[in-house]
This record gives structure tokens, C-alpha cells and sequence, in this order.
């Protein structure tokens, strides 16, 4: 019970360089696994790979094995794959179908096309609101959003579908603090509640220190460092991999390389 | 949680008269008023239709509404008017002489007809704007069998407007603090078109993928019938009005057709 | 990167940003004052209300608070994009009302949040030099211009590639070269470190510093309270439409600040709130935390 990626090269149409080179990755269901790295390490191109998007919807060349739940994703056809794993991107405003007058029809617009009965469709977008916790937008216009909220309301849409996964690119990139707090809180609890495995994309590694299981460090397509999350955000090597290491850690590492001796006191105040 | 009923938002049915109807019905009966005002003859067809129109409007309560749409009309009828009143082809009947204009009569009742069809046409259309929303009108053709990548398109167009807009205004901020003249003299200007539309065709195509995946990682291409939330009304008046529309469309081109050929 | 060559035939333009040099003539950089500045947008959504700054030449101000506090909307009007609806801009003392934008362009540059909703020409150079071009560059100045824009933020190797063909974070690298390349006294920056990586964010505190070093007024809205922190010496909470701190961030990010901010939605930087547990005082940056530890002995 896993989506695992092993010994993956991946290179986009008309592309003569692979942009994935070496990536084994395992997520499982309940865990969140937070990917970072530099820009164009290959860390959204990862996702599409998770999810089943890369090859299936926009094309290019596939090495190696990418099964979810043991089946290849290859086998699958697109509808197949949005009911095993979710897919978010980082604009809201992209992924929001344009089609319906509420968001509580917005949250009901995956489980109309698999051609759910009507009472199927109510409950599942009442779960998935709920999961969210964002009941109180279900009456709202779509397009009338704020960038935190609508990108609430497109996680609940892809909830719908009930994913045993999820895989998120960069979700908080376009968001303000109030509005990463609410996304970051509403994936924790869709972790803890409905026991989905989430792969989470995000340069704000506070945010990952705060809700991830395990880190996966990528560079130039290939995976650098992986590990628990704590470790592994406080390794030495991170900010040479071009990603910034969480405020904490920022902190910690200056004040011991000032010689300051270390203390107890420091680490409950630097936490 | 089970909460199976849909809310209210969701399954309640526009109200009032008119607005009420079923879209499908009212946007076959727009297709009948436009045909009326161009293919019967004379004044007949523009003033059976605005009589028509406005009477729907009156009693739907949405006159206002239509009044703005002739408002944004006016220019078109005015330019309409001056052109025909001063240069009808072949017009021998001035009215007055000023200097080297000669207005017509002809051109007038020309002019004006032709002002009557265009506000026929253009209010049939406006008041199915004016007294359905895009959701019901999709719901419902959605509900008469149209697909569902058919029904994608056609709403996403209408919603894409008022996006675009946006978009461009912010395009036109965004070259303006480069110091691209929008306020000097207009062939300064015109060299900004590329500048402008560059982004907003790139824009939309750069998105466009990214929808698109976003679409089928919510089961879009699914196979099978979509279920519909909204399901518009379609009572026994709406199903009377829509085939006495059809039937009087039919019959009108018929008529039209065998007058041309006999 | 460094070492511009003499170009005695063109005129220097207002200001000049030439990484790791010393400008060959000081930009005059103007004052800037809001006063009492309201906006409403036509449809009657207020954005700001009595809004009033100050800011003298060469200050380094981050505007900071929610989506939609009226950050944005402020800035506009300084490089007169939106005119008040009540109020005054004045640069140097002069209102800016009768001044066409493509003018004050030459004064004061605004780098937007959204590199795609700028970036139209076939390749990196030719989106660079579109600035300088209208305000009237042309030839050598023209050329070093661009490459000292490519050069201080790192795309050097791209200078021939379609902006379509970069990520999302060097298309916004570019959108900032584009403006640095127009060398204007006054530098707004909109959210410049959203999207970019540790390098990014190091090229954009470095844009910053070396802007701010030769003179110039650097303003930039952003949420990243670290790089504001760090980089700035003034900081401007906004919350809905009206400005509900100002000053530099060893006061805003200062304990007795914490409740206007949180009202705000905003979080202070860790090492601000890692001082105030140890009790050292107001410590908005990591290097104030250890200069503090440092001068010990901990009082606490």
C-alpha cells in the first residue's frame, strides 16, 4: 500500500535532457512526505510523475517503475487515477473548474463526473468541506475568493474524489502567512483524519518542519538527501542544496557557530 | 456526517415570472424573436418582437436592465441613423438642404428599420441574460444531452471575460510602470499593443496546461452520463412554450423559404 | 560583473544600479509623502483610507500585511498607476496628479508581483530592454544596462532564451532584472521572493542591499518576514487599508507590538520571539539574537 516511485528518469516532449535522472520515492497512506530542492531540481515534475500525469495526460518518456497500490500508473486512465491520488497545483485560481455558481457545487464537480447518485455527491462534498473545515464557504461564489480561500476550496474539490493520496505542488507559494497557516492546519488533519498519504512540494520548510513525517531533498532530478523530517531539515547540506533550512534550525545553527554555549533554555526558546 | 440533501442554493429554482422558465425554452424562444425580426417584412417583424420583449421585460421586472443594454446600444444606433439618413444609395427625397448634407426621408424610415431590427435582436438575446443565469442555462442544456466538454467550454468562455479583463488591466499597470506611453499621442500608443497582448495570449497558454491537468485530476474525462446538482424546471408550460416556439420557428422559415422559391 | 565602462556619449540616466560598482553619477533621489492618501476603486471597494508615510531618499521600507490590506494598492500610487480619491503623492514636494506615468517611470520603478503579466518579447535581452528603451536608451548604454540587469540577478547564461522557456522563479528573476535595468532612484518591489529558493532569495536580498548602497529608496511588499526583518530598516504594517505600524523592525517586531500584529494575521520572525523568551529584548533578526547572547551575562 504505497505509491513508489523506483529507479525514475523522466524527460518532458521535446526535451533533450531528462528531468528526473534517479528518483526513488515511497509514500504511504497516513504519512506526509515534504519534497524540496531548487528551483528546476525537478520537484514538480515529481508530482506529475506521482500523480500519474506524466506520461499519461502531458506525454514525454518514462523510465523505471511508478506503481500506486502495486498498480502502474501507466495502466491507468485519468479518471482512474483522480479517485487513487489528488493532484494541487499552486494558483487557486487555475484549478477551480469556472463552471459552477457555489463552491459547494465547485467541491461536487469531481464526484459529478464520475457520475455519482445526487446523495453521494451531497455527502461527499459535506465531508470534504468539513475536512477542510470550510463549511462556512459552501454557499460562496467561486471566482469571488481570496488566494488562501479558493485554494481551501480546490484541496476540498480534490478530496472529493476520496484519494488514498495526495500530492501537492508548492500549495502555499501564492499565499499569505494567515492563509499558509489555514492550508498547512487543513493538510495536517486531512493526514491525521482520513489516513491519506500526502506528498507536499514547499519551499517554506517551516511549514514541512511543522507538519511532515519524512523530507525527500531533491537536485538536478535526482534525490540528494531523504530522511526524517527533523533530521533531515536540520542537515548541514541543505542550504548548499540551494534550500532554506527552517527559521529554527537558521537560529540554533547561528548561535552555536557564534560559540555560544548551548542550553536547554536556547532550545525551548529556539523551537 | 450525512447530510444528503442538497442545500438550498444549490436545488432552489429561480422565481418570478419569466425568470422562472426554463432556459432552454427561453433561449429557443431569443431564437425565434431574432429570426421574426429579420425575416418578416417591413416594420412587422421589429415591432411584433420589441412589443414582444418588452412586454416580458415589463412584467419580469427587468426593463432596467434592458434600458442599460440599449443605453450601450446608442452608438450604434446613432451611427446607424446619421449614415442612412445622409448617404442611403439611390435616396431622391431630401428633406432639407445643409450645405453639401442631404438627409432623406427615405434614409430615415431606412434607417430607423434598421435601428429596430438590430434593438429587436439585441434585447431578445439580452433579456435571456437578463432573466437566467449561466449556471441554469448550462445545467439544463447539460440535462437535453449536450457534453460535458461542450457545456465546459461554453461556461468557461463566459467566465473567462470578466478574467481577461482583469488580466489586460493588469498587463496595461504593468508595462505603464515601465514607462510604455499610454497617455501621449496615439501612434506612441499603438506601439504598445505587442506589449500588451504578448502576455495575455502567453498567459492563457501557459495556463491552459496547467487547467487541464487540474481538470482530469478531478475525474473530468470520466465515461458515463455527469450527475446533475441543478436541475432547472421544465413543467408543462415550459415544454408548451418550447415546441409552440419551435413550431412557429419552423413555420416562419418555411413561409420565408417558399416565398423566396414560389 | 563589475566595472562599467565610460560612455561619455550618453547622458546618465536618473540613477544607476551597477552591481559591485560605485554609480558614475548619484541619482537625485526624490522624497517621497503620502498624504492623507484614500482609494476607492470605481466600483466602490475602499482600499485605503487616510493613508500618510513619509519616506525620506534612500530609506529601505517592506510593506507588509494580508492579501488584500491595500499593499498593492498603495504603491501604485506612487509611480501614479492609481490617482488618490482623496489625498496627495508628492515627490520632492511636487504632486505627482498632473505627471503622466510613462514620466514617473523614469523615477520610480515597480517590479509586479506576476512576471506573466508583464513578460511579452522573444527573448530575455529584448524584455530587458524595454524599459530603458522608453525612456529613451538606446546603443552601448543600452547594451551594459542589460548586461549589468542580467548580471545582478544571475541570468547571464539565458540572455538569448524565450522568458517562456524559464521557470517560474528566473521568469520572475527576469521581470526584476527588467525594472533594476531602468536604474531608477526609487525601486518598488512587489512580493520579489515568492517562488524562489535559497539562491533566489539570496539574489534578491543582494538586488536590495547593492540598491540601497548606492543611495537609492528601496520599497518592497512581502510576507516573508525573515527577508523583511534582514533587509529592510523601516517596516509598514498595513491591515485593512490603513497603516497600523510603522517603524523599524526592532519596534514592530517588539513584543508590546505582537497583538497589533497578530490582528494584522501576521506572525513576528522567530528570532523576535525567541529574544523575548530569553529576555533579551527586541531582537528581530537572528544576528541580533546572538549579538544579544553575546553581550551576556544573560539576565534572565
Amino acid at each position: 500500500m504505497a505509491i513508489e516511485l523506483s529507479a525514475v528518469r523522466y524527460r518532458y516532449a521535446g526535451a533533450s535532457v531528462f528531468a528526473l535522472r534517479s528518483i526513488d520515492l515511497r509514500l504511504e497512506p497516513g504519512r506526509v512526505v515534504g519534497v524540496v530542492g531548487a528551483n528546476e531540481a525537478g520537484k514538480s515534475t515529481v508530482c506529475l510523475v506521482a500523480a500519474g500525469l506524466a506520461p499519461g495526460v502531458v506525454g514525454g518518456l518514462l523510465e523505471g517503475s511508478v506503481r500506486i497500490d502495486g498498480v502502474e500508473t501507466a495502466t491507468l486512465r485519468p479518471h482512474e487515477l483522480a479517485q487513487r491520488c489528488g493532484l494541487l497545483f499552486q494558483n487557486a485560481a487555475t484549478q477551480l473548474s469556472n463552471t459552477t455558481a457555489t463552491v459547494f457545487e465547485e467541491v461536487g464537480f469531481g464526484p459529478c463526473n464520475l457520475g455519482l447518485p445526487v446523495a453521494e455527491v451531497g455527502d461527499r462534498a459535506w465531508w470534504a468541506l468539513g475536512t477542510v473545515g470550510i463549511e462556512k464557504l459552501a454557499p460562496r461564489d467561486p471566482a469571488r475568493l481570496s488566494g488562501g480561500e479558493g485554494q481551501l476550496v480546490a484541496l476540498a474539490a480534490v478530496l472529493a474524489l476520496r484519494p488514498k493520496y495526495l500530492v501537492l505542488d508548492e500549495p502555499t507559494s501564492e499565499l499569505d502567512p494567515a492563509g499558509t497557516s489555514l492550508v498547512a492546519e487543513a493538510l495536517g488533519r486531512v493526514a491525521r483524519e482520513t489516513g491519506a498519504g500526502i506528498l507536499l512540494v514547499e519551499h517554506k520548510t517551516d511549514v514541512l518542519a511543522r507538519i511532515a513525517d519524512e523530507v525527500v531533498v531533491l537536485e538536478r532530478g535526482a534525490v540528494a538527501l531523504a530522511g526524517a523530517a527533523a533530521p533531515t531539515l536540520a542537515d548541514p547540506r541543505l542550504a548548499e542544496l540551494g534550500v532554506e533550512p527552517p527559521a529554527a534550525v537558521k537560529l540554533e545553527r547561528m548561535v552555536r557557530e557564534a560559540g555560544i554555549e548551548w542550553s536547554a533554555a536556547l532550545a525551548e526558546a529556539i523551537r | 456526517m450525512s447530510m444528503t440533501r442538497l442545500p438550498d442554493y444549490v436545488v432552489r429554482r429561480p422565481s418570478g415570472f419569466y425568470r422562472s422558465t426554463n432556459p432552454g425554452t427561453k433561449l429557443v424562444v431569443a431564437a425565434l424573436e431574432v429570426l421574426a425580426a429579420f425575416l418578416l417584412p417591413g416594420w412587422i417583424g421589429p415591432a411584433v418582437v420589441l412589443a414582444a420583449v418588452l412586454a416580458t421585460a415589463a412584467v419580469a421586472r427587468r426593463l432596467r436592465g434592458l434600458a442599460t443594454f440599449g443605453l450601450a446600444a446608442s452608438p450604434i444606433v446613432g451611427s446607424i441613423l446619421l449614415v442612412n439618413l445622409f448617404l442611403l444609395p439611390g435616396a431622391s427625397d431630401p428633406i432639407a438642404r445643409l450645405g453639401p448634407l442631404a438627409p432623406t426621408w427615405s434614409g430615415l424610415w431606412f434607417g430607423l428599420q434598421t435601428v429596430a431590427r438590430l434593438l429587436a435582436f439585441s434585447s431578445a438575446i439580452a433579456l435571456v441574460y437578463l432573466t437566467t443565469t449561466v449556471d441554469d442555462l448550462l445545467a439544463d442544456l447539460s440535462r437535453r444531452g449536450l457534453g460535458r466538454r461542450a457545456i465546459f467550454v461554453v461556461g468557461a468562455a463566459v467566465q473567462m471575460v470578466p478574467l481577461t479583463i482583469e488580466r489586460a488591466g493588469e498587463i496595461l499597470d504593468a508595462q505603464r510602470a515601465r514607462g510604455m506611453d499610454t497617455e501621449g499621442r496615439i501612434w506612441r500608443r499603438a506601439r504598445g499593443v505587442l506589449p500588451l497582448a504578448g502576455p495575455v495570449v502567453f498567459g492563457a497558454l501557459t495556463e491552459v496546461e496547467e487547467r487541464t491537468m487540474a481538470l482530469e485530476a478531478r475525474a473530468f474525462s470520466a465515461p458515463g452520463r455527469k450527475t446533475l446538482l441543478r436541475v432547472p424546471r421544465n413543467g408543462r408550460i415550459d415544454r408548451f412554450l418550447l415546441w409552440a416556439a419551435l413550431l412557429a420557428l419552423v413555420a416562419l422559415v418555411g413561409i420565408r423559404v417558399a416565398g423566396r422559391l414560389g | 560583473m563589475t566595472s562599467p565602462g565610460s560612455n561619455p556619449r550618453v547622458p546618465p540616466a536618473p540613477g544607476s544600479n551597477v552591481p559591485g560598482s560605485i554609480p558614475r553619477v548619484l541619482p537625485h533621489v526624490p522624497s517621497i509623502e503620502v498624504e492623507a492618501v484614500s482609494f476607492a476603486y470605481p466600483e466602490g471597494t475602499r482600499a485605503l483610507t487616510d493613508v500618510s508615510l513619509r519616506i525620506e531618499p534612500g530609506e529601505t521600507l517592506a510593506i507588509v500585511g494580508q492579501n488584500g490590506s491595500g499593499k498593492s494598492t498603495l504603491v501604485r500610487h506612487l509611480n501614479g498607476l492609481l490617482r488618490p480619491t482623496g489625498g496627495r503623492v508628492l515627490l520632492d514636494g511636487a504632486d505627482v496628479r498632473p505627471v503622466h506615468v510613462a514620466h514617473l517611470a523614469a523615477r520610480v520603478g515597480l517590479a509586479f508581483q506576476n512576471p506573466d503579466r508583464q513578460l511579452f518579447a522573444g527573448h530575455v535581452s529584448a524584455e530587458i530592454e524595454f524599459g530603458p528603451r522608453n525612456l529613451g536608451i538606446r546603443g552601448a548604454e543600452l547594451a551594459e544596462r542589460v548586461a549589468l540587469a542580467l548580471a545582478a540577478v544571475g541570468l547571464e547564461s539565458v540572455a538569448t532564451a524565450n522568458p517562456y522557456d524559464l521557470g517560474y522563479s528566473r521568469r520572475k528573476l527576469l521581470a526584476l532584472a527588467s525594472v533594476l535595468a531602468m536604474r531608477t532612484p526609487v525601486l518598488i518591489l512587489d512580493e520579489p521572493t515568492t517562488g524562489q529558493d535559497a539562491r533566489g532569495v539570496a539574489r534578491v536580498q543582494d538586488v536590495v542591499a547593492r540598491a540601497a548602497a548606492e543611495g537609492r529608496t528601496v520599497i518592497a511588499i512581502s510576507h516573508d518576514m525573515r527577508f523583511v526583518a534582514e533587509c529592510f530598516r523601516r517596516v509598514v504594517v498595513m491591515r485593512a487599508g490603513r497603516v497600523a505600524l510603522d517603524g523599524p523592525p526592532s519596534a514592530v517586531f517588539a513584543e508590546a507590538a505582537w497583538p497589533e500584529l497578530r490582528a494584522s494575521y501576521l506572525e513576528p520572525p522567530l528570532p523576535a520571539v525567541a529574544g523575548a523568551r530569553l529576555g533579551l529584548g527586541a531582537t528581530p533578526t537572528g544576528g541580533a539574537v546572538v549579538a544579544a547572547l553575546a553581550a551576556g551575562p544573560r539576565n534572565r
